[in-house]
């Protein structure tokens, strides 16, 4: 069936789609709300020319540094890799900060590319772990991981982000996948899903083989972090406000021990 | 008639510049959605771009939507953009046994020949990312 243009401001028009789509859609329909991000070639193009390059090299790590939340009009095609990739060029010439992002642009290929290969084979672990993951994973994550209520503050914003914005972080990533995979053992596809079905972004290539190069099914070594790693890239804030025991604070030697020698 | 999918979804579409004067429809996969649940602003972000890109949005089974978009404007062929989801592919096959369908192929970032085996990042960055990295 054809689907009708809505006219009206965003809001409106978003309340008007959210109940044509009724049952198609995870939230109930009083929450669907549209990201703050909006979709389009117009908001992409407008986003890619605010995006400058400098600083990127060194602060695309940290949660508040200079990335350029572009990855929703790539991940649709709306604003094209070597489109970006260009733009850049054009504006800022070669510098160390456009190599880095040049990279980080290869990365989503590389990543394409294995897709291409391998289909969905890449929802299946593509190598034997490097380490123990353990084993009986849950076909979801428990609730309280998905409404960001376990009490670590700094999970629980990273999810709340998330859920709120469609958008997170890529160091929030790593940091959010590698908890699920080997700090709470629960496998690396309940978490896949669960950021397949909020990330704006959400690609089936890029989403499950980074899950996968956290867990070390298609990497040489797992991902791990600790609180000092938190604290350097995303600040203090979040362990400030706080109360839970902090599984992150020890060296990676300790977590490795406790995490990995099971 | 051009169909643009979730891959590729702007005016820029290389089958859309392929064809300028061709119609551009986008189908909402009504059945994949049930299954999958995605976040509304998942959704909306998707509505949003291909009411900018597209003359047509439609619901329901791709491959009756498109032969029905195509009936409707006496249409002959479909040009559509190349993607690497098996789901994509499937489609197109279904398509073909119907339609006339030209995919035409998808740009990346660097020029990769077919066949090549990605497995590690490094090595792949090595070979075929010099124009960028200088
Ligand atoms: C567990 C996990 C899941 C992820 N899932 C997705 C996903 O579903 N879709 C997705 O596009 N990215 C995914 N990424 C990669 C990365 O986190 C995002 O691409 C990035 O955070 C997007 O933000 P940005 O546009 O501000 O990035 P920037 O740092 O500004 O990077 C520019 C562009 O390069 C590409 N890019 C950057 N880093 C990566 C990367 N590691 N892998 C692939 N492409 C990259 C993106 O297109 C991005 O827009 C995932 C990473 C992890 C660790």
């Amino acid at each position: 069936m054809k689907l009708e243009r809505f006219s009206g401001d965003r809001e409106q028009v978003g309340r008007k789609f959210a109940e044509v789509m009724v049952g198609l859609y995870g939230e109930t329909p009083e929450n669907a709300k549209p990201s703050p991000y909006s979709g389009g070639r117009k908001a992409g193009m407008e986003a890619l020319a605010k995006f400058s390059v400098h600083g990127y090299a060194n602060t695309r790590n940290k949660i508040h540094g200079n990335v350029s939340r572009l990855s929703f009009y790539i991940r649709h095609g709306v604003l094209g890799l070597r489109e970006v990739a260009e733009s850049v060029r054009n504006r800022f010439g070669r510098s160390y900060d456009a190599v880095k992002f040049w990279q980080e642009l290869g990365w989503r290929q590389f990543w394409r590319l294995v897709y291409a290969r391998l289909g969905d084979r890449i929802y299946e672990d593509l190598e034997p772990p490097k380490v123990n993951l353990g084993k009986d994973f849950p076909e979801e994550l428990p609730e309280e991981i998905q409404a960001g209520k376990t009490g670590l503050v700094c999970m629980d914003e990273c999810v709340r982000e998330l859920t709120q914005t469609g958008y997170m972080h890529n160091h929030a990533r790593m940091w959010f996948a590698s908890f699920i995979i080997h700090f709470r053992k629960l496998g690396w596809k309940a978490g896949e899903r669960f950021f397949y079905r909020h990330l704006l972004d959400g690609d089936p290539a890029s989403n499950a083989l980074s899950w996968q190069w956290v867990a070390s099914t298609f990497s040489h070594r797992p991902y791990l972090f600790n609180k000092e790693n938190i604290q350097e890239n995303g600040g203090k804030k979040w362990c400030e406000r706080c109360q839970a025991k902090c599984p992150f604070d020890a060296t990676y030697p300790e977590l490795e021990k406790r995490l990995f020698s099971l | 008639m051009v169909w643009l999918h979730g891959d590729s979804l702007s005016d820029q579409d290389p089958a859309a510049l392929r064809y300028p004067g061709a119609d551009r429809v986008f189908v909402f996969d009504r059945l994949f959605l049930k299954q999958a649940q995605l976040s509304f602003k998942r959704l909306f972000f998707l509505y949003e771009c291909a009411a900018e890109a597209v003359q047509e949005i439609r619901l329901g089974e791709i491959v009756e939507e498109l032969q029905e978009a195509i009936r409707q404007r006496g249409a002959e062929r479909l040009a559509v953009t190349e993607s690497v989801s098996p789901r994509w592919k499937e489609v197109v096959a279904e398509l073909k046994k119907k339609i006339e369908v030209e995919v035409v192929p998808a740009a990346g970032m660097v020029d990769v020949p077919d066949g090549f085996e990605a497995k590690r990042f490094t090595p792949f960055w090595k070979k075929f990312g010099r124009e960028w990295e200088g």
